[in-house]
């Protein structure tokens, strides 16, 4: 592994609420990270209900996990499992048969002062919940993405967790607005990226369309980002530019004007 | 036609995405300060009673939340009685 940067960037990735698509977002950023030559490790704490090694297709690569480095039996660097596309990627499994509690928070920043010198970013896979797997997660980290859905419940969720992280003294707190689908935004079913913006008041670092390849591309472990003609991989790339310092304009979901309502509703598409 | 002219002209207020976001507003303003909407009620008595106590009210007080980014304040309208 090779670092880009002398800086290493450590990057809690939470929502509050489960399957809003931390684990997916997860995956593809570090994986289009990598992609770039950055060195990246994900961590995945969600201990007990393990899903990072299945969303990146490594699970059979696995052979320690992150509860058998603190206990002892194995060192750091054999837990970790080098992911099959990209040399600079790493993933630390979690422990699919133990809980949350047999980790504390001292021990994952242990790991993650020892995983620094090695890596430019450093990811934090968070369970869903604001319990003792909330706190480990958020220990070690600089810097918090909250991933939402345009949705009542993930919205208030996501609310409660910008709230407790602004409690825990974050500074850099950013928003990934996922599965958005514009055509209901448009057709006023759905909460649009202002709305959201409105509600929770954080930076917007990305904003990923619905797109049935998701679970196409989770089915066969290979993360979305590297099939390039699909939208949601246009906007993890987005994220990942972003990610490195580059501005990149948001996707524009197309106005609602009078003469789209129009056409659309004639017929016409667009 | 009557239905393709009400899809166009349709009032905004009544999409649910509308609902959603009054929903959410009342909702997160709560959840923030860790009240129930029972606490409105309980402070406009409670406030309309001390006030009370001092001046003359005319009407009824308005007792809201105001809020700003993350922030939240509580705004009370009381008018009073002119001589």
């Amino acid at each position: 592994m090779e670092k880009k940067n002398p800086d290493s960037q450590v990057i809690v990735v939470t929502s509050g609420k489960g399957g809003v698509g931390k684990t997916t977002t997860v995956a593809n950023i570090s994986t289009g990270l990598a992609k770039l030559g950055y060195s990246v490790v994900v961590m995945d704490l969600d201990i007990g209900l393990k899903k990072l090694d299945l969303i990146l297709g490594l699970e059979n690569r696995v052979i320690y996990d992150i509860i058998q480095v603190v206990e002892g039996e194995c060192t750091l660097k054999q837990a970790l499992v080098k992911d099959k596309r990209f040399a600079e990627l790493y993933m630390l499994p979690a422990a699919q048969t133990r809980n949350k509690d047999d980790i504390t928070t001292e021990q994952v920043q242990n790991i993650c002062n020892e995983l620094k010198p090695d890596f430019d970013f450093i990811f934090i896979d968070c369970p869903a919940g604001i319990e003792q797997g909330f706190r480990n997660s958020i220990a070690a980290a600089d810097k918090a993405i909250v991933v939402t859905n345009p949705e009542v419940s993930a919205v208030r969720d996501a609310d409660r967790i910008i709230g407790m992280l602004e409690s825990a003294n974050f500074k850099d707190i950013k928003l990934i607005v996922n599965r958005i689908r514009p055509d209901m935004v448009r057709s006023g079913d759905m909460l649009s990226i202002d709305d959201l913006m409105e509600h929770l008041c954080i930076e917007l670092l990305g904003v990923v369309p619905e797109d049935s390849g998701v679970v196409i591309s989770t089915n066969r472990g290979e993360p979305i980002i590297l099939n390039e003609r699909s939208s949601a991989a246009k906007a993890f790339n987005n994220i990942v530019q972003r990610l490195t310092g580059n501005e990149i304009e948001f996707m524009t979901l197309e106005q609602d004007t009078f003469w789209s309502k129009l056409k659309r509703n004639m017929g016409f598409k667009k | 036609m009557f239905n393709f002219l009400k899809r166009i002209f349709a009032d905004e207020k009544k999409s649910s995405r509308s609902r959603a976001n009054d929903r959410l507003r009342v909702v997160l303003t709560h959840d923030r300060i860790g009240s129930s909407s029972q606490l409105m009620e309980t402070l406009q008595e409670e406030i309309i009673a001390l006030i009370a106590k001092h001046i003359e009210i005319d009407g009824t007080p308005e007792v809201h939340f105001i809020t700003e980014g993350r922030h939240t304040a509580l705004d009370i309208s009381i008018p009073l009685k002119g001589r």
